[in-house]
């Protein structure tokens, strides 16, 4: 009886994973409200990255972000403007805020671009990935982060 | 009497890893006197089109829904028989829908009510959602509501379905992880690029949307939301829509019908 | 198919009246793909034209890059009594018309 009671203790224990591991698609180390170290090890490129800030197959920042002096029509404003990010955010912070911004702000509307887990009936063509993918993520934080943001 | 121990701290860690809660639990309605139609975010050319009672594209359905409404289908009555010629007797109906059928002790939208009557009393087969045919007849009869004040009962039998479109509205859903009202109730008038987020009624439903270019349901513009959030839709008819549109339709309470709107 | 026109009943002599029609039609341009990587082929409306009392008044050439649900408007002079006929043809040779009649004093 008491072993069985001990191997499902540890079967839970295993399941509740720490907050996390559980959400994100890799393993990542969060400090505070920053991830201090790249996603995945990748190399962010900021030209990349401002194809992945306005391409609407991408991460399509600007629907909801404008920066200021971008030659992009339409920038939305939902969320904060983004001008001169790297003046106020470390890398990590905005890398944290890219990649899980609901773990510092629960009720926000900003998606969790790097969340794989706890999520509620994602739509077929999406399952199993993050909404972008560490690259992605690695080239918006060398994007915003650089003076040409 | 030992083994409680561990039984007890199985379940205190089962409690402890539960996922958080994804509904807002403070659930703000939006105030009475900020209720916007839709038709405030169009464009001004939008806007022009929606109002042209010849050039809106909804008519195109509407006109053909007329046309049905008083057909006698094979071996059966014409919706007039029953309803008054161009429909009479059903001026002002719509605007209270959806509503508990009597008989089925189910939630009803207009879809589903003309599906009843066909079966009921036509002794037809129903019609599917977003066949021209349905479209047209929901057209049809929401437009001799055009202009009356959405007004719908959620007390009684329609509480059960209020509180579920209440709970699904306040839900985050999909890859985005947002809820109905982060964008239509935190968010409205707030830019998405070129376009300003509405409210999120549904008044000018069945509508004519460019996206479509066609006129599409309510609930196909609901499948629209949930896959915009990378959710999975539902099926069209499923009872979590159906208890949407009453939540929407209550929210909505006091804003007029515009079927046929005529939407981005 | 569901089709709606706009034209005064009586006009006078000479007078240029505006004529609106308006037709259902998904016009599916033959570039789209469904859900599984498939081409939608094209349907689409080719020709427009309307006669008064057989004379060509109108003519136009539907091409995929015309919307859904096409409206037309243009003007004709009101010269005699007659009947306008407005005629869609679509890319398979299958068409669809609505006449009106016109009085001119």
């Amino acid at each position: 009886m008491r072993v069985v009671l001990g191997c499902a203790m540890s079967i839970w224990l295993a399941a509740c994973q720490p907050d996390d591991a559980y959400q994100f698609a890799s393993d990542v180390e969060v400090e505070g409200d920053a991830i201090v170290r790249s996603l995945e090890g990748k190399a962010g490129n900021a030209e990349r990255g401002l194809t992945v800030f306005t391409d609407r197959d991408q991460g399509h920042c600007v629907l909801c972000h404008a920066i200021e002096g971008l030659d992009v029509e339409f920038q939305g404003d939902v969320g904060p403007p983004l001008t001169h990010l790297g003046d106020r955010l470390t890398e990590g912070q905005i890398r944290m805020r890219i990649a899980g911004a609901q773990k510092i702000w629960p009720e926000t509307v900003m998606p969790s671009y790097y969340r794989k887990h706890g999520l509620n009936r994602v739509g077929r063509e999406y399952l199993g990935e993050p909404a972008l993918s560490a690259q992605q993520i690695e080239d918006l934080v060398a994007y915003l982060s650089s003076p040409k943001a | 009497m030992k083994w409680l121990a561990p039984v007890i701290t199985v379940f205190t860690l089962a409690a402890a890893c539960a996922p958080a809660p994804t509904a807002d639990e403070t659930r703000e309605k939006l105030p009475a006197s900020d209720l916007t139609s839709g038709y405030k975010f169009l464009q001004a050319d939008t806007q022009a089109l929606q109002d042209d009672d010849f050039a809106n594209p909804g008519f195109l359905w509407v006109d053909r829904g007329r046309a049905l409404f008083a057909a006698a289908p094979q071996q059966s009555k014409a919706c007039a028989a029953c309803h008054g010629e161009d429909g009479a007797e059903l001026k002002g109906a719509a605007a209270h829908y959806p509503s508990v059928d009597e008989t089925t002790g189910k939630l009803t939208n207009i879809e589903g009510r003309i599906n009843l009557c066909r079966t009921r009393h036509q002794g037809l087969e129903p019609l599917d959602y977003e066949t021209d045919d349905l479209l047209s007849l929901t057209a049809f009869v929401s437009h001799l509501s055009r202009g009356e004040p959405v007004k719908v009962d959620v007390s009684g039998p329609a509480e059960v379905w209020y509180r579920r479109g209440e709970d699904y509205f306040f839900t985050r859903r999909g890859q985005y992880n947002l809820a109905c009202n982060q964008c239509h109730n935190d968010n409205w008038g707030r830019q998405l690029r070129g376009d300003t987020i509405s409210q999120g009624h549904g008044t000018a439903f069945p509508g004519y949307r460019f996206e479509w270019q066609s006129l599409g349901s309510l609930q196909r513009r609901l499948r629209d939301c949930d896959a915009g959030v990378r959710a999975e839709p539902l099926a069209y008819g499923s009872d979590d829509y159906l208890a949407v549109e009453l939540y929407l339709a209550k929210r909505a309470e006091g804003l007029p019908i515009e079927v046929p709107g005529v939407r981005r | 198919m569901s089709i709606r026109i706009s034209a005064p009943d009586t006009a006078s002599k000479n007078e240029v009246i505006e004529l609106k029609a308006l037709i259902q039609h998904p016009m599916e341009t033959g570039y789209r793909r469904n859900n599984r990587g498939e081409i939608i082929e094209r349907d689409i409306i080719t020709t427009f034209e309307c006669t008064y009392d057989g004379d060509t008044v109108f003519q136009a050439r539907f091409h995929p890059g015309i919307a859904a649900n096409p409206f037309l408007t243009f003007y004709t002079r009101a010269t005699k009594s007659g009947t306008l006929e407005f005629r869609w043809t679509d890319q398979n040779g299958q068409s669809w018309a609505e006449t009106h009649s016109l009085t001119v004093k």
